[in-house]
């Protein structure tokens, strides 16, 4: 829908143009140099407090692993260099030389070693679990925006009907509804009162994995229950957020002009679907970061291996490295998404594109 | 020199046959607003005529139903309203109010050219000013869509602006009289034969709103539209309009030539409304405001005189019985007790009489 400027083009003006474009493209580039900069220095911050957390944490961890291995009877210089390989830095040292050396793995992608998993690396159980989680909340925000956009559309052009009130009261009802209570609500209906859908695990382990149709069917039907625990806990967001964009665009005046200028009816839901839907874009950054937090009551409630999951029991089996891994990176997901979100928003929206300049 | 002709074929065409009448007639049109207190008339029993080659200047109070009888000529009143009786008839085309669908899309934009009360913001903001003229284009079947840029550019550079610019702005490029024009541009681009002004010029300065009216009255001519002007600017009217039209409480309480209503207004209302207008030469002290408040909705009497109760001249008969539209000159009628009885303006009298 984005159109491409009319052909006409008089070889005078041509420059005067061109210099326009060459300021707007200097102003959409600064502006998202200027979200780049603030999305890193907000990596960077929850990177340092996940650090100076571990380091609070009661008992010191890094110091209790450090004396384990000694009691082990391992040499105090492979007991350090080992506690270093798990942490990113061990307690002996100054704090700043230890922030540094933490802050230098993380850079080269290390986040240190499982204790829980011993001898697997942090790196690699946190990006085996990051596909499920992100597989589930893509496809949760997938079917909760479509949903929600179209309940909401109809209750704003319905809104003076008895639809029109039930789609609204469905939005608030379940933007009231708590995700871990959603789930546990939908495992107990969809599991055990009419078992329709399987429980827990991503996949049944009898069917082989790979590119056959019981391992895709098992996938899916596996993947339903979480899915909509996802798209119902936001679906109301979506909803409410649809209706009230949509009767504010209704009331404006280029939707008449558009009806008296005799556009057709496609062009006319065209223009307003459009607008519509734009402010939606911050919908999206909230329910994406919503969506990720909630992945550790989800994935917990039907036992799905992603990263919620591998937060838990990191935590109940203090695994400080893997948990302050697992939390980065959770972390790290909802600000990229915000940024993507942020991006698109600014490509879409011609006068925010506007303002830069 | 030009003016001087188009009001000669107005006049003509006003007292011409029925038959063979050209552009857009309004019968005995009636339309309500659902409101609380139940359906009330906005517009009552108007008849208007906008013929081919006039302009015509519609004039009255806030409130008083201009713009609904505007919007009722394109069947376009918005909901709550909706039009209760009477007919539009556009020669060529046939009663709009009864036509749907496609029919009416057709009829919108591509016979009937309007231009928004508030075309400061008639453009998607999301789209381009030539991309939404491609649309228009699309929407109203045109065959070649691109030859409607090279028309409109040609409408904005007669109307003063640079063509290349606006065709590839967002509305959020252009200042306020910029896309005013481009509102008009809109309107004509696809040569309707009706052009519709509501209120054109509020959001421009007086030179830029002498430039674009001068632009719209040659146009007027070149195509030979017929034109109707919605303003409060009375000066606009004595300028442009051809005819004039004064409503009141969603009545035509007068209508006649441009000079004739300005000069031997024949209605109270109108006198008043004229006495309430500072000239431009004269003394602000002058200008009398109109006592008492425009009626809204709800407070328009249904029987008697509307104007009655801010009417100085008002008499018995006026709270009682509607006053019929009658001849005070060629082609000029009011609807008021006091036209038809002996207290009429002497000038006219005589012709009432004959
Ligand atoms: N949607 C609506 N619902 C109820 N009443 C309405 C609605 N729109 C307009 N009206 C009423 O109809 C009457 C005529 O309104 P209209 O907008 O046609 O007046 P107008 O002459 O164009 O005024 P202005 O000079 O302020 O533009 C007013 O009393 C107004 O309050
Ligand atoms: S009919 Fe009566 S009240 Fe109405 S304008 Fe004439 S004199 Fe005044
Ligand atoms: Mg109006």
């Amino acid at each position: 829908m984005v159109s491409a400027s009319p052909p006409i083009a008089e070889p005078q003006s041509t420059g005067r143009r061109a210099d326009a474009r060459k300021r707007r493209l200097i102003g959409v580039g600064r502006r998202l140099g200027a979200r780049i900069v603030a999305a890193l220095v907000m990596i960077w911050a929850v990177a340092t407090l996940t650090f100076f957390l571990v380091h609070a944490l009661p008992g010191n961890p890094v110091q209790v692993q450090y004396e384990t291995l000694l009691s082990h009877g391992v040499p105090p210089a492979q007991a350090l260099k080992e506690t270093r390989i798990i942490y990113g830095f061990v307690s002996h040292e100054p704090v700043v030389n230890q922030y540094g050396s933490y802050l230098w793995q993380l850079l080269h992608l290390n986040l240190g070693q499982s204790i829980s998993y011993s001898g697997v690396s942090v790196s690699h159980l946190v990006l085996a679990a990051a596909p499920w989680t992100v597989i589930l909340v893509l496809s949760g925000l997938v079917v909760s925006f479509l949903l929600g956009v179209l309940a909401g559309a109809v209750a704003a052009v319905r809104r003076t009907s008895k639809l029109g009130d039930l789609l609204s009261i469905s939005g608030s009802l379940l933007h009231g509804i708590p995700q871990f209570v959603m789930a546990v609500l939908l495992a107990y209906v969809f599991t055990t009162l009419l078992p329709v859908f399987p429980f827990g695990a991503p996949y049944d382990i009898t069917v082989i994995p790979g590119w056959n149709l019981a391992y895709i069917g098992s996938l899916v039907s596996h993947a339903v229950l979480p899915v909509f625990a996802y798209a119902l806990s936001s679906y109301g967001g979506w909803m409410l957020s649809m209706k009230s964009s949509v009767v504010s665009v209704l009331g404006d005046d280029f939707v008449l002009a558009a009806e008296l200028r005799g556009l057709k009816p496609l062009t006319q839901l065209r223009y307003v679907a459009r607008n519509a839907l734009l402010p939606l874009f911050t919908v999206f950054a909230l329910s994406i970061g919503f969506m990720f937090g909630g992945s550790i009551f989800i994935e917990d409630v039907f036992d799905y291996p992603g990263l919620g999951h591998l937060l838990l029991s990191s935590i109940s089996a203090r695994d400080y490295p893997l948990m302050s891994g697992t939390f980065l990176l959770i972390t790290v997901a909802v600000i990229l998404s915000n940024l993507l979100a942020d991006l698109l928003y600014t490509f879409i929206d011609p006068r925010v594109r506007g303002q830069a300049s | 020199m030009r003016r001087r002709q188009s009001r000669d074929t107005a006049s003509e065409t006003a007292a011409g046959n029925e038959d063979g009448f050209e552009g857009l007639r309004v019968r005995d049109l009636t339309i309500v607003y659902g409101t609380e207190a139940g359906e009330l008339a906005a517009v009552r029993g108007v008849d208007l005529d906008l013929p081919a080659g006039t302009i015509t200047g519609l004039v009255g109070e806030s409130g008083s139903g201009k713009s609904t009888l505007a919007l009722a000529m394109l069947n376009a009143v918005p909901s709550p309203g909706r039009i209760t009786a009477g007919s539009v008839t556009m020669s060529g085309v046939g009663d709009i109010t009864r036509l749907r669908g496609r029919a009416l899309r057709q009829v919108r934009g591509g016979v009937l050219g309007y231009v928004f009360q508030a075309s400061q913001n008639s453009l998607n903001p999301l789209k381009r000013v030539g991309a939404q003229l491609l649309d228009l284009a699309r929407s109203h079947g045109v065959a070649q869509p691109r030859l409607i840029l090279g028309e409109a550019a040609k409408l904005c550079e007669r109307m003063g602006l640079d063509a290349t610019r606006v065709l590839s702005s967002y509305q959020h490029e252009l200042s306020g009289g910029m896309r005013q024009r481009v509102g008009i541009v809109f309107a004509l681009v696809l040569n309707a034969k009706v052009l519709i002004l509501d209120e054109p010029t509020t959001a421009l300065d007086m030179l830029s709103q002498a430039a674009v009216l001068e632009v719209v009255r040659e146009i007027h001519a070149e195509r030979r539209l017929a034109t109707v002007i919605i303003t409060h600017d009375i000066a606009v009217v004595a300028e442009m309009a051809d005819r004039m039209v004064v409503t009141y409480a969603g009545r035509v309480v007068e209508s006649g030539t441009a000079g004739d209503v300005l000069r031997y207004a024949a209605h109270p209302y109108t006198k008043a409304l004229l006495r309430s207008i500072p000239r431009i030469s004269g003394d602000i002290s002058a200008a009398e405001p109109l006592p008492g408040r425009p009626p809204d909705l709800a407070s328009i009497p249904t029987v008697g005189c509307v104007f009655r109760e801010r009417c100085p001249l008002a008499m018995p008969i006026c709270s009682d019985v509607d006053p019929a539209t009658v001849s005070v000159g060629p082609g000029h009628t009011t609807a008021c007790h006091l036209a038809a009885g002996p207290l009429a303006v002497p000038e006219q009298s005589e012709e009432v009489a004959g």
